[in-house]
């Protein structure tokens, strides 16, 4: 069996949709910036590469028409490498990690970018002509739920309490705010240029959240819910990009490789309680690379909401200092095409950095699913 | 003088930041300037927090958000020189002589020769401002008095001194009225002017005479409020949006400016209650209450009113009181009741205008003036002569010489005749010299209210009538009750269309009400439905679409030029026009779903066509409905005429009217204009999402029912308009016709009309005036 290794992770800065930084700033503009930033940074040969393989949840407008090949031409990719467009929701671009390391493994292929974006500001959630099926609708009634009712229907299965999911949120904006003051996302943010100049900071950060202050927000799904804007992830606008390659192409050229993937796996789950979707896929992935959640040092739980990741965190028996270390998506955001690669490239470089063994990247899928990584160390 | 296509405004107060605010709600950019606060890191702190303020002041100073990007904020210190670059300056700083004089001598020294500086002072007297500042100032200083707040108030005193070049007042005065949409009054350079000088002397009589007849508040705004014409806040209520603490100023500055014989004196008396309230903080509506305030003790709002006599607050007494039964209709009766508060109102109103008529020719050259001040600056319906005129200028005089009251000569000279006359069709006032003369209008004014007067109508029923308003163009007026729509009126209308080709050749349908229409008559509806006549529901639906088409397709240019309100049905007949000609107050929405029922006389087809050809949303069979199901099922209305052109309620090139005045006479014009090789428009066909759509609005709804934003009866009503905006049945690639769209309105209406949460929303609608949130 070909290893497959993570050699190298980029991301935009992460910024609110709408008013943020980066919302004049377009999908495929930002995703190139990125993608040009991590060839130039990791070093990789250009004409090496592949396949540019974009995740993005709505890929329509200015993320249509095969925005993978787009980004490939505005980063100034060689014309022979390819360009494809992932959707698997918010597991889009940690879907292209396993299309390029089942790729690798094919032997078709040694080294591939695998992206991800999503401007949640120029192209809108449901996009832009949401036609769903009525037959379907009346088959499958939770197939087009909204995500909140999804994180209040788990906090209700699951017993997560209003205050348990704003103490969640708190932690995980205290963590992203320490990251930050501690420099840790430095080295993988991609200053973007826009309109307005350079952008190199994350904008979604609110670090004077405290538990008090999220107390008097209104739940935003449901009047008699517990889940508000406080606790769920914010509308972001964002690109991500990690380089996989074969660990004998890393080696070859002296790319310093992160992290080598010893699993992947999908479960598919009830579309109401979505949120719950990382256990089931976690535990294949552990099955799969023959060790259980005891070994795991570092998790990147992907925070589209506070009650879900509670859940799938408890369920999971996840230890809570190997959890988000830096912080999660309700505090650095979660541009859903952007996210998988996100967390995927975390986990890589946290293992690097905290030295541990094993690094698990899961996350919740809308329409009811999970998708999980297992990294190892090298 | 050189067009003013760049304005500033100095000081950036309340009256300064709302002035800047309506140049650039007319288009104009303006420089906003204040002083440098001491410490201040953002050197231009004062006028940037004053427009940021003002984005979120209710009611709105700016007609659009994007309007305030016109205004252009900064500081005298760092900004001065810009004035030159700048064609009318308006002066709001502190009513202080020395600090406005201070600032002439810079703005002086920067400023190109020939552009136009005026103060907006409401106390000092222009030759006290121009005193030893030069000829060439002088000939470029009048004083603009605006009203508060600028946008809303029509009101405008120009005082010009001996020294101001006619001609700059002429140009300044003649962009105020049409660019800036006031109406000018033209004042002489006396203190308080006019409007505040007979104002100011009003809400201090009201004031005294309350204390000291033991009138109630309450009492007191409801006899002065809506018997005498004034708007429903009376004194008391005025004097809490105005702020208390103002007034012992005014009161100071008018005191010390007025001739030692003026009855101001007499009526300006220390008043120890409001002097007590101020110190405590009691400044009204921008402080922590007044004559009325809102407790909020016990988690509970309750509505209080202070006591005159102890200064204590108690509960507010809104019951209804019997002596002003009638009153309404018949202000004398009124004013010579035999009882307390008919003494009230006479004392109050008798001294008011018995003090109007001692100012003319004081404060102004003509009576009209003094009349047309107290409607635009005040609200008054009536001015004072318009009201003596009401109840007999005789009996006016004689009632007030038996009670000891001044009887001015002016009033005098009417005692056996009227202030105001209709000669040969036109309006004619009393002067000081006996005779009358014609009340002129600004020049390009066409008012229907004045054709009116001399012509007979050329079609009339008992709701609407149809004018000629010269060269070939018909006005259709509107006649019922608040200009609701009934089934004369589209008949009416009807028969409009089909006989103005005969002699006429474009169509404009104006009023002068106070707003065009409130849309349909929804009590006729019910009605019917009490008694199960859904056959004459039906008739009147398919009646005013047949109707609202005709209008759209006639060989000839209908132009609709609503002010005020254009709601519901009101606002289908814009959507049905070729064109608007809008009063930039113009207040317009689909507001049917807040009476339980969806537009069915065409405004769903013509909103969805409307966005559908816009080229402002990206393609495919939903965005657009999606827009129209989004502003009519929460039954938006615009906030402006700019507004509504963001709603699409007005198309892009559709105009807009800044003078309430100038409305009839723009609409005309605008007729005329496309009467030249007309051409009726062509059916469009648009494409609509049908099943699929109507399940995401469906979606949509329940998502907001389960956020509690949207109520029970929302569900019904937003299920019924989801259906017709994607089209019913139809499928994404099938072109929907108009046929189609108006039978989907209409079979949607008729369902919501049998539902009980239907049927109480409405008749909560005719009994309260609001809507029922079932």
């Amino acid at each position: 069996m070909i290893n497959v290794v993570i050699a190298g992770y980029a991301r935009s800065p992460f910024t609110l949709a709408n008013k943020g930084a980066l919302a004049r700033v377009r999908p495929d503009d930002l995703a190139a910036q990125v993608v040009a930033a991590l060839v130039e940074r990791t070093g990789v040969s250009p004409k090496d590469i592949e396949d540019l393989i974009v995740g993005c949840a709505f890929p329509e407008g200015e993320q249509g028409l095969n925005v993978g090949r787009l980004i490939g031409l505005l980063a100034g990719l060689p014309q022979s490498v390819g360009g494809m467009t992932v959707n698997r929701f918010c597991g889009s671009s940690m879907q292209s990690v396993h299309i390029a390391a089942g790729m690798i493994q094919l032997g078709a292929g040694d080294a591939f970018i695998a992206a991800g974006v999503e401007s949640m500001s120029r192209v809108p959630m449901m996009g832009f002509n949401p036609l769903p099926n009525p037959a379907l609708n009346a088959l499958v009634p939770g197939a087009y739920i909204g995500m909140g009712d999804t994180a209040e229907n788990v906090a209700q299965k699951w017993h997560i309490s209003r205050a348990e999911q704003e103490a969640f949120a708190v932690r995980s904006q205290r963590r992203a705010a320490a990251a930050q003051q501690g420099g840790y996302f430095k080295d993988e943010i991609v200053p973007i240029k826009s309109k307005d100049g350079i952008v190199d900071q994350d904008g979604c950060l609110r670090p004077a959240t405290t538990a008090e202050g999220l107390a008097q927000l209104k739940p935003a799904f449901d009047q008699k819910g517990s889940v508000t804007a406080g606790t769920s992830s914010p509308l972001t606008d964002g690109a991500s990009a990690v380089l996989v390659c074969s660990e004998d192409y890393a080696r070859q050229h002296g790319l310093p490789a992160l992290a080598r993937l010893r699993s992947v796996a999908l479960a598919g789950c009830a579309p109401e309680i979505m949120g719950i979707g990382p256990v089931a896929a976690s535990l294949k992935a552990l099955k799969r690379a023959g060790i259980t959640m005891s070994a795991i040092d570092v998790v990147e739980l992907n925070e589209a909401f506070a009650s879900q990741s509670l859940a799938c965190a408890r369920d999971l028996e996840v230890r809570d200092e190997t959890l988000n270390i830096d912080g999660g998506a309700i505090a650095l955001g979660h541009p859903l095409g952007a996210t998988g690669a996100r967390i995927v490239g975390k986990a890589a470089s946290l293992l690097k950095r905290t030295g541990g063994r094993y690094a698990l990247a899961t996350q919740c899928i809308g329409g009811g699913q999970g998708i999980a990584t297992i990294l190892e160390r090298i | 003088m050189e067009p003013i296509k760049q304005a500033a405004v100095i000081g950036a107060g309340v009256m300064g930041a709302g002035i800047a605010a309506q140049f650039a709600n007319a288009g104009v950019p303006v420089l906003l300037l204040d002083v440098v606060p001491s410490g201040a890191t953002d050197r231009n702190v004062l006028a940037a927090g004053a427009i940021a303020k003002m984005l979120t002041t209710e009611p709105a100073p700016f007609m659009a958000a994007r309007a305030a990007k016109l205004v252009t904020p900064g500081n005298i210190d760092d900004h001065l020189a810009r004035l030159a670059e700048c064609d009318w300056i308006v002066e709001a700083v502190v009513e202080r002589l020395d600090v406005k004089k201070a600032l002439y001598r810079k703005i002086d020294a920067v400023r190109r020769p020939g552009t136009a500086i005026s103060s907006n002072t409401s106390t000092i007297p222009l030759h006290l401002l121009t005193d030893g500042l030069g000829e060439a100032f002088a000939r470029d200083f009048l004083i603009t008095h605006f009203f508060n707040p600028p946008r809303y108030m029509r009101l405008l005193e120009i005082v010009t001194g001996r020294h101001t070049d006619p001609q700059l007042a002429l140009s300044v005065g003649d962009f105020a009225d049409r660019v800036l949409g006031k109406s000018i009054v033209r004042c002489k350079d006396t203190p308080g002017f006019i409007a505040n000088r007979l104002g100011v002397y009003w809400m201090q009589v009201s004031v005294v005479e309350a204390i000291d007849a033991g009138i109630t508040v309450e009492e007191a705004d409801a006899v002065i409020g809506r018997p005498m014409g004034i708007p429903k806040t009376g004194v008391f209520g005025l004097l809490d949006l105005i702020g208390l603490d103002l007034m012992p100023h005014i009161n100071a500055s008018l005191a010390k400016a007025l001739p030692a014989d003026d009855a101001f004196h007499a009526a300006n008396r220390e008043l120890p209650l409001i002097e007590k309230m101020i110190a405590d903080g009691y400044t009204g509506r921008k402080g922590k209450g007044g004559f009325y305030r809102l407790n909020r003790e016990g988690g509970r709002k309750t509505k209080e009113a202070i006591d005159l006599a102890s200064g204590a607050y108690r509960a507010e007494n809104q019951r209804e009181l019997p002596e002003l039964a009638g009153a309404a209709k018949d202000l004398r009766g009124l004013l010579g009741a035999d009882n307390k508060l008919g003494r009230y109102a006479w004392r109050v109103l008798g001294q008011t205008l018995s003090y109007a008529a001692s100012l003319v020719p004081e404060a102004a050259d003509d009576l009209s003036s003094i009349d047309e001040a107290m409607r635009l600056g005040y609200n008054w319906q009536w001015g004072p002569f318009e009201l003596i005129d009401k109840l007999g200028a005789g009996w006016v005089a004689e009632k007030l010489a038996k009670d000891g009251f001044a009887v001015p000569p002016l009033l005098r000279a009417a005692r056996d005749t009227s202030f105001y006359r209709i000669e040969a069709g036109r309006r004619e006032a009393l002067g000081v010299d006996g005779a009358y003369h014609a009340v002129e209008r600004a020049d390009g004014v066409l008012m229907l209210e004045d054709i009116k007067r001399v012509a007979k109508p050329v079609l009339k029923n008992a709701s609407a009538a149809v004018w000629d308003v010269g060269d070939g163009v018909l006005c259709f007026e509107f006649t019922s009750k608040s200009n609701s729509l009934d089934a004369e009126i589209i008949a009416l209308l009807g028969k409009t269309i089909a006989v103005l080709p005969e002699r006429h050749k474009a169509l404009v349908i104006y009023n002068e009400g106070q707003n065009f229409s409130v849309g349909a008559n929804l009590g006729l509806a019910i009605f019917a439905a009490n008694i199960a006549a859904w056959g004459e529901i039906d008739k009147l639906l398919r009646a005013g679409q047949q109707t609202y088409n005709a209008l759209k397709y006639a060989p000839f240019p209908v132009v609709s030029a609503p002010a005020g309100m254009a709601l519901g049905g009101g606002c289908e007949i814009l959507l049905h026009s070729d064109a608007v000609q809008a009063h930039a107050e113009s207040y317009i929405g689909l507001v049917e779903c807040g009476a339980g029922v969806v537009p069915a006389w065409g405004g769903c087809k013509e909103m969805l066509t409307r966005w559908s050809v816009s080229g402002k949303l990206p393609r495919g069979p939903m965005p657009a409905a999606s827009k129209v199901f989004e502003t009519v099922s929460t039954a938006t209305v615009s906030k402006s005429a700019a507004h509504a052109k963001e709603l699409l309620f007005l198309r892009p090139d559709d105009g807009i009217t800044m003078n309430r005045y100038r409305l009839l006479a723009d609409a005309k014009a605008l007729a005329l204009r496309l009467a030249e090789n007309y051409v009726a428009p062509q059916p469009v066909e648009i494409k609509l999402p049908g099943a699929s759509g109507r399940l995401g609005f469906t979606m949509a709804v329940e998502s907001f029912h389960q956020r509690g934003l949207a109520t029970d009866h929302d569900r019904v009503v937003g299920g019924e308009l989801a259906g017709v905006l994607s089209g019913g049945t139809t499928d994404p690639i099938l072109p929907v016709t108009e046929e189609q769209l108006s039978s989907l309105e209409r079979d949607a209406f008729m369902r919501l009309m049998k539902t009980e949460g239907t049927l109480a929303r409405i008749e909560h609608l005719l009994v309260t005036g609001k809507p029922l949130r079932n």
